[in-house]
């Protein structure tokens, strides 16, 4: 039993981070309709960016992490204008390329420009540990646990309660009558999508102590989040968010009970059980 | 001005042909970026160390001889690349590497379809020799040995009666994990847990727990250096308490692992089966030592010692055969016997193989001590390692 419940715990608190990486996706999907096949790199460009503040001024990446989500919000709101926006109305298959293009740039200049070393934050908070009773808690999990689960529930808040929140939601559920109402959807689209790569870029940072980094790091988080999202009802952040804690403790619980090289799989054992079981996601909610 | 630049290039041009036809270019592939890069820096300065030797002695037939460093990022389809770009494209006689055994296995085709030599300094899966092709060479001990040495010093050390393996699921841990398996077998330790992991997402708490959970006296890790790192580091959080930490070297014998950089003071106790250290009983290993100390400013593990002496066999060799052509470098290599090196006695069997002794080494005080065969242990072991709640 107390097995279990420490693989569950273990899961919650990876769980809560792929929440964030998952949310990013559903919202850019929620409100644009496009799938950013680009996501993972983005989440290893704030890797990337919490790395040197790291590496360079000894800023620790549970500082850096929020430097690295400005970061990349803005570059995220570039590259939105400078490359998805003039292609917003073409086929999806014209996004898809676009998306998986940038994806390949983005890791090829990280490769170039950082080489293909695998770097590491050593921060002491990684190696101290908490216990409670019989179960261990590492220090530097719960501390990325608690600053997701308050960027979980502000973006949840923003996107139900705020003007801007309103917009997006009402972009997301018609982009055509959303303009009728006196919305800019280029504007909402570019923050949509602007917002969504600043959680990769959050997630990114947050994730840092307890990664390896490397160009490709984030082409497994790419295929996660779209697993998270299938999970949340395609396009659902509330969804998003509840995916990635079930994904976390669905590879927790495989890793301890049916071996770590499963884990991974486990990801697509959900994603086509849900696919072709409930297309809708489990909890099978309107979107956005 | 246009004149000056074409005269700058006529000069460049005359230049490189010069040298080019100077010097005897030795192929090397080696990991020098990615997640091996540690072992490629290892490498890059034990074949710099024997370069300068062989190029201050005359070089190789009355020529100087210059390293073509192929990067294959760690990656073994960059491996098959680096052999077509160095033989086909620069012509190198003779091949040295990869780093990996993961690579090496990918590279063994291509070197045979290229008809070069190619002599593996590292690579200790023992499928890297299965092709039993006569161009290729392996200078250290396998898995086999590995896992032969280690049940010998366990046995006469307390016979552990249990054991878990945790191993990388590249060809380097899924190799030293079955040799390990079969030996543990034989000798009738009881295999209470085999574990394997994903090296490249450091969360191994989940397979720890397991291991934990078996209750084992001995465990085996496979590893590179940075899953080592992080496996006793959290092998610490997870509070898993052995008799014996024992591993199948690499990431346990690199030498950041016992510094701060690595595992630090987790690594205290662990041992490792190792190819080579400054303290062997071979002449040549402590000058090796202090060279590399005195370049690098850090001691080198057996990697470079390694590679080291495989780029010194193969000046050897090719002074034997007093030719570049592949085939002639091939037989005097084969014909090679070293009675004694830095690196021990060089002579390789039928198969290419070279028959390398295996040391056994434990961390103590941040350094790794040379423990056994008892004939040239210089410490005595310390058994059982301490559990972590009673270590400061």
């Amino acid at each position: 039993m107390t097995t279990f419940l420490q693989a569950c715990l273990d899961g919650l608190l990876i769980g809560a981070l792929y929440a964030l990486i998952g949310m990013g996706l559903a919202l850019i999907f929620g409100v644009m309709r496009i799938v950013n096949f680009a996501h993972g790199a983005f989440l290893m460009l704030g890797m990337y960016a919490s790395f040197l503040m790291f590496d360079r001024y000894q800023i620790n990446p549970y500082y850096g992490f929020l430097p690295a989500g400005i970061l990349l919000f803005i570059f995220g709101y570039l590259v939105y204008k400078l490359l998805i926006q003039p292609i917003r109305n073409r086929s999806e298959f014209m996004q898809i390329l676009m998306t998986i293009g940038i994806d390949l740039i983005l890791i090829d200049l990280a490769q170039l420009t950082f080489g293909a070393d695998y770097h590491q934050a050593n921060i002491d908070l990684v190696n101290r540990s908490l216990h409670a009773g019989p179960f261990t808690i590492n220090a530097a999990s719960l501390l990325s646990f608690g600053l997701a689960a308050v960027f979980i529930v502000g973006l949840q808040q923003f996107v139900m309660r705020s003007r801007p929140g309103q917009a997006l939601r009402a972009t997301a559920q018609n982009r055509d009558v959303a303009p009728l109402m006196g919305i800019n959807v280029i504007r909402i689209q570019g923050l949509s999508f602007a917002l969504g790569i600043a959680f990769a870029g959050i997630a990114g940072g947050l994730l840092l102590p307890a990664l390896y980094l490397f160009p490709s790091v984030g082409e497994d988080y790419t295929l996660k989040a779209f697993v998270i999202v299938v999970l949340g009802g395609m396009g659902s952040i509330e969804g998003a968010a509840i995916g990635g804690l079930v994904l976390g403790v669905a590879e927790s619980l495989t890793s301890t009970y049916i071996g770590n090289q499963w884990a991974l799989a486990i990801d697509f054992v959900l994603f086509l059980l849900v696919l072709s079981l409930k297309p809708s996601g489990i909890f099978g909610r309107q979107r956005a | 001005m246009r004149s000056k630049i074409l005269a700058a290039f006529a000069i460049l041009a005359s230049a490189t042909l010069c040298a080019g036809q100077n010097t005897i270019r030795i192929g090397i592939i080696t990991s020098v970026t990615g997640s091996q890069a540690a072992f490629g820096e290892a490498h890059k300065n034990g074949y710099a160390i024997a370069l300068d030797q062989i190029n201050a002695k005359g070089g190789v037939l009355g020529k100087k001889i210059e390293l073509d460093i192929y990067d294959d990022q760690s990656k073994p389809d960059q491996a098959v690349q680096g052999v077509s770009k160095l033989v086909d494209q620069d012509h190198v006689p003779v091949l040295i590497g990869a780093y990996s055994s993961e690579n090496t296995k990918a590279i063994i085709n291509p070197v045979i379809q290229h008809q070069v030599p190619l002599l593996i300094p590292t690579a200790t899966a023992d499928n890297v020799m299965d092709s039993k092709s006569p161009w290729i060479f392996r200078i250290c001990a396998g898995a086999n040995d590995y896992a032969k040495k280690t049940i010998e010093f366990l046995q006469h050390n307390g016979s552990p009666k249990t054991m878990a393996i945790v191993y990388e699921k590249t060809n380097f841990g899924q190799a030293n994990m079955q040799a390990m398996k079969d030996e543990a077998t034989k000798a009738g330790i009881k295999l209470v847990a085999v574990e394997q992991y994903e090296a490249k997402s450091p969360d191994y708490r989940a397979v720890l727990r397991r291991v934990k959970a078996a209750n084992p006296d001995v465990i085996y890790f496979c590893s590179y250096l940075l899953d080592a790192t992080t496996l006793m580091r959290q092998s610490r959080e997870v509070d898993i308490n052995p008799r014996y930490y024992t591993s199948s070297g690499t990431g346990f014998a690199a030498a950041e692992f016992p510094t701060p950089k690595g595992a630090g003071k987790d690594a205290e106790y662990t041992f490792s089966v190792s190819q080579w250290l400054a303290d062997a009983p071979w002449p040549g290993s402590k000058e090796f030592d202090a060279e590399y100390v005195k370049r690098f400013g850090s001691h080198p593990a057996y990697h470079a010692m390694q590679a080291y002496e495989s780029l010194l066999v193969v000046a050897q060799a090719i002074n034997a055969a007093k030719s570049l052509e592949p085939a002639k470098i091939r037989d005097a290599i084969r014909s090679t016997n070293l009675k004694t090196s830095a690196f021990g006695p060089v002579k390789f069997d039928a198969n290419g193989q070279n028959q390398h002794v295996v040391l056994i080494t434990q961390v103590q005080g941040g350094n790794y001590h040379l423990v056994y065969p008892p004939e040239v242990a210089d410490s005595k072991p310390i058994i059982p390692a301490p559990k972590w709640s009673e270590r400061k």
